[in-house]
């Protein structure tokens, strides 16, 4: 197939089903807190309507960075999408593209001048401690798999069983990272709604529809990792199968947590990482 | 038109004419990533800058400075 | 002549003389993005903050002066292409000097700034990355003494570990970790951030993430459990 049109149909792909599994996430939520909830393509419904609404570009801004932040945000989860089903290339890439997403988050923040957005930019930088389990994941996975190329860990995976079983730990603390990443997480520091909406709080209309995007993509990106490296070669009914579990235990969790305040979250976060980390290093002795 | 329309035109054509070059000319793989990573991001961004509303012309002086009148 | 390192293709080597660039994906994407915020910062203007006054309902609105902006704007580029640079090089002591650079740079881009908590945080955050200097280079050393080699390529193609290397490889780790701000010495890094010049926030920020990224490939071609 044309490389190109294979990279435009996953990017596409990704947009879509993402969108979905977090309105889907949205519906889970409302219906165990009780109420009806949104329909499941709302989060699809807004980000369309607002390509077509006013944007207002607040005065105090720092052009073309508080534009050209939002679009390196969607340029590195394409770059994901190129890294992960179109290429399966190398998994420290997807965890770079990780972490630049905070970068992302942090300068959304504080491009705009707006105190909501600065405090989440100063948020962002301390949710980057939640780091030291991303690292550690990636050690575990070198350690047992050999490698850091996503379709030889594929490979790895159908000779040996999924990574799910044999490193669990390194697959809890993975499956954390994903948690902080989701909407309405205990986590989520840098989008809670005591700041309003954190850094996206100053981007209107059409820079927020982009937002948008880049966090469906991002979302169907952290969900397709997390199955292809700790439950190796599916075909696509599974990973959607996969994907849409994974969502609904997300969204289980974030209905009945409330929103941590940042120094818990992060020590939360570091507490959970490193009896990951101890108890694998325990496991990989034995 | 004014230069935030121009741009995005002129962005906008750019972007879409090297995707599409990229789907019919299929060049080697590094110039495919570069452009999809380049062009995917400013189609999507100039196509928004292009399709937003905008607002009428008499309330602009009113939204630029609301004076604070009070609770 | 190494092919593969942690399992990606070496896309292509530049060698200066004795310090010599590699290129794998990973690597060219660490570059490219560090040299397009780089570019992002160098055309922006900055940000300016609005606080509200206290005693009225006004808003205080803090600007970054137009000297302080573009000696932050420099400083922010030469971080920004430390950082490309430490993103490919395949020689640790270039490395361990380029994320010292970052440090050095990283308190330069806040020292010009007004507000006396950020200087604070600036002051702490730069005792501890003077004290981790200290093992970023022993280690560097410890490395070189126990493999006889700085380059990265050479390091790649032996099949053993030392003690003596895998020493070497913690020191460096909190050398590096003392210096971008991992945890726990985030903790210095967050007050920083609330002084206005976004785009040189971001340099401080991108350079600490992407080194750490680095320096986690670099551990992992070092030690070898296999």
């Amino acid at each position: 197939m044309n490389l190109m049109l294979n990279i435009l149909l996953n990017v596409i792909i990704a947009f879509l089903i993402g969108t979905i599994l977090i309105g889907l996430q949205r519906k889970i939520m409302a219906r165990i807190q009780g109420r009806p909830g949104p329909p499941i393509i709302q989060h699809l419904l807004h980000t369309l309507k607002f390509f077509i609404k006013e944007s207002a570009f607040p005065k105090t801004a720092a052009m073309p960075f508080y534009v050209a932040i939002t679009a390196m945000l969607f340029v590195i989860w394409v770059a994901a999408v190129i890294d992960g089903p179109v290429t399966e290339g190398s998994l420290l890439l997807i965890f770079a593209i990780y972490t630049i997403q905070k970068i992302g988050e942090h300068n959304a923040g504080s491009s705009s001048g707006s105190p909501y957005g600065k405090m989440s930019c100063v948020r962002a930088v301390y949710s980057a401690a939640a780091e030291v389990p991303l690292f550690a994941v990636l050690i575990i996975i070198y350690l047992k798999a050999g490698t850091m190329n996503i379709s030889s860990i594929i490979n790895y995976q159908s000779i040996h069983g999924p990574l799910l079983f044999t490193i669990p730990l390194a697959a809890i603390m993975f499956f954390v990272l994903i948690l902080s990443k989701s909407q309405y997480s205990p986590f989520a520091i840098t989008k809670g709604k005591d700041i309003v909406s954190g850094y996206e709080t100053e981007h209107f209309g059409l820079l927020r529809g982009y937002l948008m995007i880049s966090e469906s993509i991002a979302w169907y990106m952290l969900l397709w990792v997390f199955l292809t490296v700790f439950i190796g070669p599916l075909s696509l009914p599974a990973y959607l199968i996969g994907m849409v579990v994974l969502s609904t235990i997300v969204a289980f969790i974030n209905a009945v947590t409330p929103i941590l305040n940042p120094n818990h979250s992060v020590m939360m976060q570091v507490s959970l990482a490193f009896i990951g980390i101890a108890g694998s290093i325990v496991l990989l002795m034995i | 038109m004014d230069k935030l329309k121009i741009i995005s035109w002129v962005l906008f054509i750019v972007s879409v004419g090297s995707i599409l070059y990229a789907l019919i000319f299929n060049p080697a793989s590094w110039i495919v990533y570069a452009i999809a990573l380049v062009a995917i991001p400013v189609s999507v961004l100039s196509f928004g800058f292009i399709g937003m509303a905008k607002g009428n012309k008499e309330e602009e002086e009113g939204k630029r400075r609301e004076p604070f009148i009070g609770y | 002549m190494v092919v593969s390192i942690l399992g990606s293709q070496i896309i292509g080597i530049i060698p200066l003389g004795d310090i010599v660039f590699y290129m794998t994906s990973f690597n060219l994407f660490m570059f490219a993005a560090a040299l397009a915020f780089t570019f992002i910062i160098a055309i922006s203007k900055t940000e300016t903050q609005v606080e509200a006054e206290f005693g009225s309902l006004g808003d205080r609105e803090i600007k970054v002066a137009k000297k302080e902006f573009k000696f932050r704007r420099f400083l922010a580029i030469i971080c920004g292409l430390a950082t490309a640079g430490a993103m490919v090089t395949g020689d640790i002591f270039d490395f361990t000097l380029f994320v010292c650079l970052i440090g050095i740079v990283n308190i330069g881009i806040v020292g010009a700034v007004k507000q006396i908590d950020v200087l604070d945080s600036a002051f702490q955050y730069g005792l501890i990355a003077m004290i981790a200097s200290t093992p970023l280079f022993v280690g560097a050393s410890l490395i070189l003494a126990a493999t006889g080699t700085i380059s990265i390529l050479a390091i790649n193609s032996l099949t053993y570990t030392t003690p003596m290397m895998l020493f070497g490889s913690i020191l460096l780790f909190l050398g590096v970790a003392g210096e971008t701000g991992v945890a726990p010495f985030f903790a210095t890094k967050a007050e920083m951030f609330r002084t206005p010049g976004s785009p040189f926030l971001l340099i401080i920020h991108l350079s600490s993430l992407l080194v750490i990224v680095r320096v986690i490939e670099i551990l992992l071609i070092i030690n070898k459990p296999f």
